[in-house]
């Protein structure tokens, strides 16, 4: 592998990694105040489910000569973060957090299984492995949105304003990467802009069988920056908490 | 008093007026079956609420199998459980079937039967049979599945009632094994503790 190579499938993997990460935390903000006991269990399951992911991840960069995972978790600072804005924001209303979650996975199961072809084969490898638990997220996302994007007027239009404020974070999972074609030439990965042309179609095809509408896509502005450490105000206190624990004892284990 | 968190939602204050009680809020619920190992039959492992069978589906996965091993899971809705007389002591549900009038019917569906053996057990699936009701398909399976063993309840369900776990779907519990942080027996608290005070014994 080139030199240029490796640094191309480093920010590859962080900004995968980061997402994970930063995801993983938020959704698990929700443990204990789900709303109703059965979902609060499943949301918690997955938001673990996301944080393993991340740690296989950075497993991978830290073989690579990173630093421990621990470290690269809780001791970057937020400009040092790859992952897409729309990770970091605010969980809000259970709303936002459905529609980011469906989004979000859908956009993370594509990406994925095209990883399942990677060149970089211990990535193939955590792809392939981790394919059963991205199954269930997507089931868990597509079977809540079509429930509620037809239940009542009230379960729909707060769908559909969390839809339309999440649109734009969610074209910025797609901010193409200053490495785009070393990536796409290594085999390491398809690229953002064929993921994002399978992802809008699946998010169609979803939405279709509810009475939620999309936008024209022209129309959308992605919020683009955090592939590059420029978030939003929201990412650094939630990196504070998380990182709390770790701050005080450094060797603290559960 | 409000809570210092402000997700929390305390209990509303009594009315003044007296009023009637009010229901509860809840969906419905739907019986849950897992099964624990391949080729082991699916018991009833208890049940979830939700609003329909996929959402129900959905949620007994984590409710039910996000800890140890498990191979497969499937889901109905409650009210598609036929349920027969429940037996005592050494009598055998199977003896307190009614023998009903047989009703013929032109279409048969199959369906799934269940053995409740124990008081605080499970119910275990023990095969299907092909009825046109649900009465008949329980004298069916008195045919098929009746041994000396005393059988305390049976169900019977409409095999297409069931929302399973389809072939592609088994991966759902692929990484399973390797979840040991949700196992409390992987976190050894005692020796941490055992640790903690040592180490503070010896500062004194």
């Amino acid at each position: 592998m080139s030199e240029e190579q490796a640094i191309a499938l480093k920010e590859l993997l962080y900004k995968i990694a980061d997402d994970q990460l930063i995801l993983g935390h938020r959704n698990s903000e929700w443990t204990g105040f789900g709303p109703l006991l059965e979902e609060d269990i499943a949301f918690s399951s997955m938001a673990q489910d996301k944080i393993g992911q991340s740690y296989a991840l950075y497993q991978m960069l830290h073989h690579a000569g990173e630093q421990a995972p621990d470290t690269v978790a809780f001791m970057r600072h937020a400009d040092q973060f790859h992952n897409c804005v729309l990770v970091e924001l605010p969980n809000g209303e259970y709303d936002f957090s459905l529609i980011r979650h469906f989004l979000f996975d859908t956009a993370e199961a594509l990406r994925f299984d095209m990883l399942t072809r990677s060149s970089f084969e211990p990535l193939a490898d955590l792809a392939k492995k981790i394919k059963g638990e991205l199954r269930y997220h997507t089931l868990h996302a597509n079977t809540w949105i079509k429930q509620l994007g037809n239940a009542t007027p009230e379960s729909i239009a707060r769908l559909q304003t969390s839809l339309n404020y999440a649109l734009p974070y969610a074209l910025g999972i797609f901010e193409p990467s200053p490495n785009e074609n070393i990536i796409m030439d290594a085999g390491f990965f398809q690229g953002e802009a064929s993921l994002q042309a399978e992802w809008q179609s699946r998010v169609i095809s979803i939405l279709e069988q509810t009475q939620l509408n999309l936008p024209d896509w022209k129309t959308v502005t992605p919020i683009l920056g955090g592939r590059i450490g420029k978030h939003s105000q929201h990412l650094q206190p939630l990196l504070d908490e998380m990182s709390e624990v770790f701050k005080i004892d450094p060797t603290a284990e559960w | 008093m409000k809570s210092l968190d402000p997700r929390v939602n305390r209990l509303p204050e009594t009315p003044k007026d007296i009023v009637p009680k009010a229901p509860l809020d809840q969906f419905g619920t739907f019986e849950v079956f897992v099964q624990p190992k391949e080729g082991k039959p699916f018991q009833h492992e208890g049940i979830v609420h939700a609003p329909e069978l996929e959402m129900a589906y959905v949620l007994a996965k984590e409710a039910f199998t996000r800890r140890f091993t498990c191979t497969s899971l499937y889901v109905v809705d409650t009210r598609s459980v036929f349920v027969s007389p429940l037996a005592e002591g050494t009598t055998n549900a199977y003896d307190l079937l009614e023998q009903k009038q047989e009703q013929h019917s032109i279409s048969e569906d199959t369906f799934e039967i269940y053995h409740l053996l124990k008081r605080g057990k499970q119910h275990v699936h023990i095969g299907t049979v092909k009825a046109s009701t649900p009465d008949a398909a329980m004298q069916q399976a008195k045919t098929m599945f009746n041994t000396s063993t005393p059988v305390m309840n049976i169900w019977a369900i409409r095999t297409k009632d069931i929302r399973f776990t389809e072939e592609s779907e088994k991966d759902l519990w692929g990484t399973l094994p390797e979840k040991k942080f949700r196992d409390a027996a992987s976190y050894k608290g005692g020796d941490k503790l055992k640790t903690f005070l040592e180490r503070n014994s010896q500062a004194l």
